[in-house]
């Protein structure tokens, strides 16, 4: 049988393609540059769009090709290119200081993606068509992920890149739950997280003029 | 076609503020524009009232009477605004807030983003309220975020872009709860015939089939939403966004923000919590309110009792009223959703007004702190003191005024449910808050003679304060039929009988 139409094969390269996404959400968590940190964000939205395309080959839905092609040009170009060109008119060359240390933050996600597995175990239902529950189980990790990554760094970049990683798990979730929302949710979704991402730009670069830093914890104060 | 009026008006107003020169130009855009909101909005709500439900485009928009009924409210403010933002932006061009460019090219710029981004603010609001499809309505709530990101961020000070930072992560944080619980909800609907096309996230047809809905992820679905857009309403322990957001923001911007803003997001909350209850029981979902809505109030007990700022002080009095209308939420039945809507409209007039009147103290006074100012408000502004005073004490449910009745009728819920526990603290919390609103405001407007000059007459604000105040005083005693059908309608929605 050709392997390009058994839907296990297919199955099987979105499950690896999954795995490779909490990888990296995970080697966020590790790394500390915010170009890096940038890069990694656009693989990893490179790989939920072709998830999404595995998808609609192999269950023959054409409009879930057009939500991929969307994540495509959204996340993994444009999103990217204005962070990048944040970065370099901000000239942020230094570290982002977890408030975790590296180590005990991995082994952290680690609890977090068990947590994920946990939660998603209650939506699997063994008779029922759709995708394995690995899927939905990453998608959940990468929100909780997403979710410590925030409250961990005190860069303001980096708190806005977890904050689209968040929305990344969600995407995830969408496509692994019912084959993604309707197309019109997913343009308005998308159009939001497009504007989210200048809008939030804009603030970084507003504090940064004003503050000489992105170090969110010097924000305090207002109080009371 | 009144629904995409609604929906076009404001776009077109945007863009003609856009692009006109003058700010003459700017003000009348803003002007006719809500004008003619405000009217299409007392016409969709007499259509709603003779027809149950409006819809278009194959029930993409959908309004119902809470639809119809939120929408008429947010015009109501969206128009007093627009008249008081006139006094008071010229006010701040004179006095110089706005920066000090000599050629007047920078605070152009700012009054043009002002007057784009408000009808942008609104569009969305309303976009929200006939939204049928929840993903989209989602999406329109964002915007709301999206848009008014930069109207904190007027003044461009180091408090307001940090209150706009927080603004904008938190509530991206909990919009993002929200989006997951909506796509939670799509999955609990996914074995209703035709669940993969558009309509599958309608919530006309969600509620039309809410008890085949699956019931596990119904559950997870209202933690998440409630999380979600909970946060969007401020409710305790996601609301410190709120009194930062609210005090940095331009004052007509906050009068938006802490009631039209408000009532959006309990509106996405509401329409999750029919869906929840029809599916599961009202038990459920009721408990979670209860808990929520009592915290809320709790804690903006103690803030309003040390309060310093009195924008700050109106804040956490909207984060007490989210509570309240949460409470009531969760208390449900005819009573409780009646004492909802009832709150939600009185609510919305009163703090609204309240922020406008600490508009005009604010400017004149220059000052956002209790301690500093110096006389009597009410010596010296006679006509903002003697409102800020009524309005005071009918937001924290002083009788005859109208916000005594809903509070009133909350509580009778509360008791007649038996619930117990929870009219009790209800009590206890908003005798808190009597105390804290009394001590503080009265001291300032009742306060020891000063040597501040009498300020001068302010006929765009004035007149926008007393439009307010009067339909505050009137509806106290008189609420017009129409619109007493109107919110009995909406609470019928809610409660579902």
């Amino acid at each position: 049988m050709r392997p390009f139409l058994d839907m296990q094969f297919g199955d099987r390269i979105i499950t690896l393609m999954a795995a490779l996404v909490l990888v990296l959400q995970i080697a966020v968590v590790a790394q500390r540059w915010i170009v890096t940190h940038i890069r990694i964000f656009a693989i990893q939205s490179f790989l939920l769009a072709m998830i999404a395309a595995t998808i609609a080959w192999f269950n023959h839905a054409p409009h879930i090709y057009i939500a991929a092609a969307l994540t495509l040009v959204v996340k993994v170009i444009l999103v990217p290119i204005i962070f990048e060109r944040l970065v370099v008119r901000m000239d942020i060359r230094e570290e982002i200081k977890p408030i975790i240390n590296v180590p005990l933050s991995v082994v952290i996600s680690g609890g977090l993606t068990l947590l994920g597995y946990v939660v998603a175990e209650s939506f699997y239902k063994q008779n029922e068509p759709g995708l394995g529950h690995n899927e939905l189980a990453v998608a959940i990790s990468l929100f909780l992920i997403g979710f410590f990554t925030m409250i961990n760094r005190r860069k303001a970049l980096t708190q806005v890149l977890a904050l689209l990683s968040l929305e990344n798990g969600l995407f995830l979730a969408a496509i692994s739950l019912t084959y993604g929302m309707p197309l019109i949710v997913e343009l308005g979704i998308l159009f939001d997280v497009l504007v989210a991402a200048m809008v939030l730009g804009i603030l970084v670069y507003r504090i940064r003029e004003t503050f000489e830093s992105i170090d969110v914890s010097r924000l305090r104060r207002l109080r009371g | 076609m009144l629904l995409l009026a609604l929906l076009l008006i404001p776009v077109a107003t945007a863009a003609a503020s856009f692009f006109v020169r003058r700010r003459k130009e700017m003000e009348a855009a803003n002007l006719v524009g809500f004008g003619l909101v405000f009217l299409i909005a007392i016409a969709l709500a007499a259509q709603v009232l003779a027809r149950g439900t409006v819809s278009l485009a194959n029930d993409f928009f959908y309004a119902d009477a809470l639809s119809a009924l939120v929408i008429l409210l947010t015009a109501l403010v969206a128009l007093v605004c627009a008249t008081y933002s006139i006094g008071y932006l010229r006010d701040d061009q004179q006095s110089g807030e706005l920066g000090d460019d000599p050629s007047g090219k920078e605070q152009l710029a700012q009054l043009r983003m002002y007057y784009t981004l408000t009808p942008l603010f609104v569009f969305s609001m309303m976009f929200m309220a006939v939204a049928n499809n929840l993903g989209v309505m989602w999406a329109a709530i964002e915007a709301t975020t999206l848009v008014s990101v930069f109207l904190v961020t007027f003044y461009g000070k180091v408090t307001s872009l940090e209150a706009a930072w927080k603004y904008a992560v938190i509530g991206g944080v909990g919009l993002s709860m929200a989006l997951f619980g909506t796509l939670v909800a799509y999955y609990a609907g996914h074995q209703l015939a035709g669940s993969d096309a558009l309509v599958g996230l309608n919530w006309s047809v969600l509620a039309q089939h809410a008890e085949l809905l699956d019931k596990t992820s119904m559950r997870l679905a209202f933690v998440l939403i409630l999380m979600g857009y909970g946060t969007k309403a401020g409710l305790a322990p996601m609301h410190t966004w709120k009194p930062d957001a609210y005090s940095e923001a331009p004052v007509p911007s906050a009068a938006i923000l802490s009631s039209a803003m408000l009532n959006c997001a309990l509106y996405g909350l509401i329409r999750f919590y029919i869906l929840t209850s029809r599916s599961l029981g009202p038990e459920y979902p009721g408990r979670l309110l209860l808990l929520f809505g009592l915290l809320s109030m709790g804690i903006s007990v103690p803030f309003i009792l040390v309060q310093k700022n009195y924008r700050r002080l109106l804040a956490y009095h909207t984060i007490d009223h989210a509570g309240i209308m949460v409470t009531a939420l969760g208390l449900g039945g005819a009573l409780g959703t009646l004492g909802l809507t009832l709150h939600m409209t009185f609510h919305t007039i009163a703090k609204s007004l309240l922020f406008l009147c600490a508009g005009n103290v604010r400017q004149h006074f220059k000052t956002d702190l209790f301690s500093e100012i110096k006389g009597s408000v009410i010596r010296v502004m006679p006509l903002t003191g003697i409102v800020f005073l009524m309005a005071m004490l009918a937001i924290i449910g002083m009788p005859p005024f109208s916000l005594f009745q809903s509070e009133f009728l909350i509580m009778r819920a509360a008791f007649d449910g038996g619930h117990l526990l929870t009219g009790v603290l209800f009590v206890l919390f908003g005798t808190g808050v009597f105390a804290g609103a009394l001590l503080h405001v009265g001291g300032m407007i009742l306060g020891p003679r000063g040597d501040t000059p009498v300020a001068p007459r302010r006929p765009w604000r004035d007149g926008s304060l007393l439009t307010l105040a009067a339909t505050l005083v009137i509806i106290g005693f008189w609420v017009p039929a129409p619109l007493l059908e109107l919110i009995r309608g909406a609470a019928r929605v809610v409660s579902g009988q």
